[in-house]
C-alpha cells in the first residue's frame, strides 16, 4: 500500500472521520482548522475555520449535509459541509471533548470537559434540519455523571441509548431522559478511555484505552451467567504492547485496527527500545494480532476506517493523515485459513 | 531578470515555438515541448504517453459531491490534488498472518496446523512457501543453502564471530541483552542531545553487501522476511540511473532473528555474487573510533 499523506495540518491531528460513502474525510488538529479531503485521491476540498482552539472532535451526518464540530475554545459549531459556512456555534463553560450524530440525524451529543469547577456533562442538542442557522440554545437532555468524568460517548442501539466511557475506564449507559440507565459494576478497562467507535449496525462498539487494550462490547439486553440481564457485554479483548489511542472496526473483514504508542512526551524519558507507533491488525474472532503496518513518525492519535472497507486512515502526533487504500492482497487473503473460510 | 518568476513566463519570454501534443492511431500521444536547461542552452523534450481513461462507478451522491467547488483555504484553487498538502508516501506493507504475531504458540498448535495441511492436501515449498514441492522451487540454488542447514553450527559461530568484533552490539548484550538507551549507560553523560534518530540506530540492523545491481527492495524483503520481522530495508541506490549501488542496510525487530539472519546470509551465493552481511555500525561510532 502506498498512502497517501495529507499535510493540512501544522499541528498533531485529534480526530478522522470518513463520511457514510467514505468519499470525504474530515480531519481534525488542534491546529484550530478543520479539512475535509476527497478519500480516493488525496485532494482538499476545503476548510472549515472560526475555532479559536484545539478542535477535538468532528462528526458529520449520514447524508454529508452538516459537520459538527465541538473544540478547547469552549464551542461547539454547526456547518454546512459543501460551502464551509458556519451555520451556528453554542458557547460552553468548558471544553468539547467528544460530538456525535444521532443515527436519525435529528441529534447531537456533546461531551463536555471537567474543569475550573464546572462539571463534565454529556449534553443532547436537538437540530432542526430544515432551518439551518436557527437552532435550539438549550439542550433537550443535560446529563451529569456523578463519579469520574466522561471523555468518550456514543449513541447506540438505534438512539434508545448513550453510552459512556470515563476517566477511570468504566462505561455507562444513559436513557433518552438523561437518567443513568446501567452502570457497569466491574471497570471496563483500567485505565482512561481514549475512543470509542461503534458497529456499522450499532448494536456493538469497540473501546481503546491507556491500559494498552482494546474491547469489544455489546449493547444488551443479554443474558449473563447469572441469568441477570446484562446490558454491555465484554465480548472480545486485544491486548498490544503499546498504550492505545483509538481503535476501529473493519466492517465486512473480521478485523480491527488499532493505534497508539507512547506518549510523545515521554519517548525521551523512557528507555523503551521502541516507541510502537505501528498500526496493528487484529482478528476480530480469534484476538489475535495478524498484521504490524508502519505508522507515522510519532504516536497515532486517531484512526478511521472506510466504510465500504476500501481503506483506513490514520491521523498522528506528527500532523499528518495517511490515508491507506488495501491491496488486493488484502481482499484475497483467507482470514479464517483455508479450511474454516465461510462459503458464499 | 527577477529571480522569481515561474518557468510558464521564462518560455515565453524565450519565444519558443509552442508545446505540441499528437495522438496516433495507437493512442500514443507525443509531446514536444522546448525548454532551457540547467546550462541555459535551448533543448527539445520529446515525450510519448499513453493515457488510459479508468471508469468507476460510484453512489450518485458522491458523483455529485466530486463536482463540489473547493472553498476556505482551498478557495479558487483548480481541482486536483495539490501537491503541497497532498503527497504519495513511501510503501508499507500490510501482510496479513493466519496464526497471529504471537511468539508464544502452544505446542499442539503446530501439530494442528499439520493436520489441517494434510487434510486440506496443500503443498508448500521448504524453501520459498509457495506452493509446490521444494524440488521444483525456482529458488532452489539461491535458497536452499539458506534453509537447508537450519541448525548448521559453522553459520552459528560466524554469526558470533562478527558479533564479537563490533563494539556497540556486545556492548548491548552486555546489559542482559536487553537495550539501554545511551544516556544510561556506563559513561555516559546524562539525556541524550537529540531525539531525531531513535529508533533507527536501536534496531539491529544487518549490512549487506556485494549486492548485484538488479536487486531491488523487494527482492531483499522477500530473503529477509523469512528470519523473522523486518523494521525497514534500506537499498543503497545510484541517484541517476536508480540502479542498486551494491549494499543494502535491513533493519530486525528482534536482535536474535537478525543474528540468525546474518548467520545464513553471510557467504551465500544471490544472483551472480556471493553476499557478505554483517552488522551495521551506527553512524556515530564510526566517527568516534
Amino acid at each position: 500500500m502506498r498512502p497517501i499523506l495529507l499535510s493540512g495540518h501544522e499541528r498533531s491531528l485529534t480526530q478522522i472521520k470518513y463520511n457514510a460513502e467514505g468519499d470525504l474525510l474530515f480531519s481534525a488538529s488542534k491546529d484550530h482548522v478543520i479539512n475535509v479531503w476527497h478519500s480516493h485521491n488525496g485532494e482538499r476540498l476545503g476548510t472549515y475555520d472560526g475555532h479559536n482552539g484545539t478542535v477535538w472532535t468532528i462528526d458529520v451526518d449520514s447524508t454529508s449535509t452538516f459537520l459538527v464540530s465541538g473544540s478547547a475554545d469552549n464551542m461547539m459549531k454547526l456547518w454546512n459541509v459543501r460551502t464551509g459556512e458556519c451555520l451556528k456555534t453554542w458557547e460552553f463553560t468548558t471544553a468539547i471533548k467528544r460530538v456525535m450524530w444521532s443515527e436519525d440525524d435529528s441529534k447531537i451529543l456533546a461531551v463536555t470537559e471537567q474543569r475550573m469547577g464546572y462539571k463534565g456533562a454529556v449534553r443532547v442538542f436537538e437540530i432542526n434540519r430544515e432551518a439551518g442557522a436557527t437552532q435550539s440554545e438549550e439542550p433537550l437532555i443535560t446529563i451529569t455523571p456523578s463519579g469520574s468524568k466522561a471523555t468518550v460517548a456514543a449513541w447506540c442501539a438505534l438512539d434508545q441509548y448513550i453510552v459512556t466511557g470515563h476517566e477511570n475506564g468504566t462505561l455507562n449507559l444513559w436513557d433518552m431522559d438523561g437518567e443513568l440507565f446501567y452502570e457497569k459494576e466491574d471497570r471496563a478497562h483500567q485505565e482512561l478511555i481514549t475512543d470509542m467507535q461503534m458497529s456499522p449496525d450499532g448494536t456493538y462498539f469497540i473501546t481503546s484505552s491507556k491500559d494498552k487494550s482494546a474491547k469489544i462490547w455489546s449493547v444488551g439486553p443479554d443474558k449473563n451467567a447469572q441469568g441477570d440481564e446484562d446490558y454491555l457485554t465484554l465480548i472480545k479483548t486485544f491486548t498490544g504492547e503499546p498504550p492505545l489511542n483509538s481503535a476501529a472496526i473493519l466492517p465486512g473483514k473480521p478485523y480491527i485496527i488499532c493505534g497508539g504508542g507512547q506518549e510523545a512526551m515521554a519517548v525521551t524519558t523512557t528507555g523503551a527500545r521502541h516507541g510502537h507507533f505501528e498500526i496493528r491488525f487484529w482478528h476480530r474472532v480469534f484476538e489475535e494480532e495478524v498484521a504490524r503496518v508502519k505508522g507515522g513518525f510519532g504516536p497515532c492519535n486517531t484512526v478511521a476506517v472506510h466504510p465500504q472497507t476500501k481503506g483506513y486512515a490514520i491521523g498522528g502526533e506528527d500532523g499528518y493523515v495517511r490515508v491507506h487504500h488495501f491491496d488486493d492482497d488484502f481482499f484475497n487473503a483467507k482470514p479464517y485459513g483455508a479450511s474454516l473460510e465461510p462459503e458464499d | 531578470m527577477p529571480a522569481l518568476q515561474s518557468w510558464a513566463d521564462d518560455v515565453e519570454s524565450h519565444d519558443f515555438p509552442p508545446r505540441t501534443e499528437t495522438t496516433d492511431k495507437d493512442g500514443i500521444t507525443t509531446i514536444v515541448e522546448y525548454k532551457l536547461n540547467d546550462e541555459g542552452k535551448k533543448v527539445k523534450v520529446t515525450r510519448k504517453i499513453k493515457r488510459t481513461l479508468v471508469k468507476s462507478k460510484v453512489n450518485h451522491v458522491v458523483a455529485e459531491r466530486m463536482g463540489w467547488t473547493k472553498f476556505g483555504a482551498e478557495k479558487g484553487h483548480k481541482a486536483g490534488p495539490d501537491t503541497a498538502t497532498t503527497t504519495v508516501g513511501e510503501n508499507v506493507r500490510l501482510k496479513l498472518t493466519a496464526g497471529g504475531i504471537k511468539k508464544d504458540e502452544p505446542e499442539e498448535d503446530s501439530h494442528s496446523a499439520l493436520q489441517a495441511q494434510l487434510a486440506g492436501r496443500k503443498i508448500t515449498c521448504r524453501l520459498c512457501q509457495g506452493d509446490h514441492y521444494t524440488t521444483r522451487c525456482p529458488y532452489k540454488d539461491t535458497l536452499g543453502e539458506v534453509l537447508g542447514g537450519e541448525d548448521n553450527p559453522d553459520a552459528e559461530t560466524s554469526g558470533a564471530g562478527a558479533l564479537g568484533d563490533n563494539p556497540t552490539p556486545s556492548e548491548m548484550r552486555a546489559a542482559g541483552g536487553k537495550y539501554v538507551p545511551p544516556s544510561m549507560r556506563a559513561g555516559a553523560k546524562g539525556a541524550g542531545e537529540s531525539m531525531n534518530n531513535k529508533n533507527r540506530d536501536d534496531l539491529p540492523t544487518l549490512r549487506v553487501t556485494n549486492l548485484s545491481e538488479d536487486c531491488t527492495d523487494s527482492d531483499l524483503w522477500d530473503l529477509f522476511q523469512r528470519f523473522g520481522r523486518i523494521n525497514r530495508i534500506y537499498v543503497g541506490k545510484d541517484q541517476e540511473t536508480g540502479l542498486c549501488k551494491g549494499f543494502a542496510f535491513v533493519s530486525f525487530e528482534s536482535r536474535a532473528e537478525a543474528e540468525k539472519a546474518m548467520g545464513k546470509i553471510n557467504g551465500l551465493p544471490y544472483d551472480h555474487l556471493i553476499l557478505a552481511c554483517s552488522w551495521s555500525v551506527p553512524k556515530g561510532t564510526v566517527e568516534a573510533k
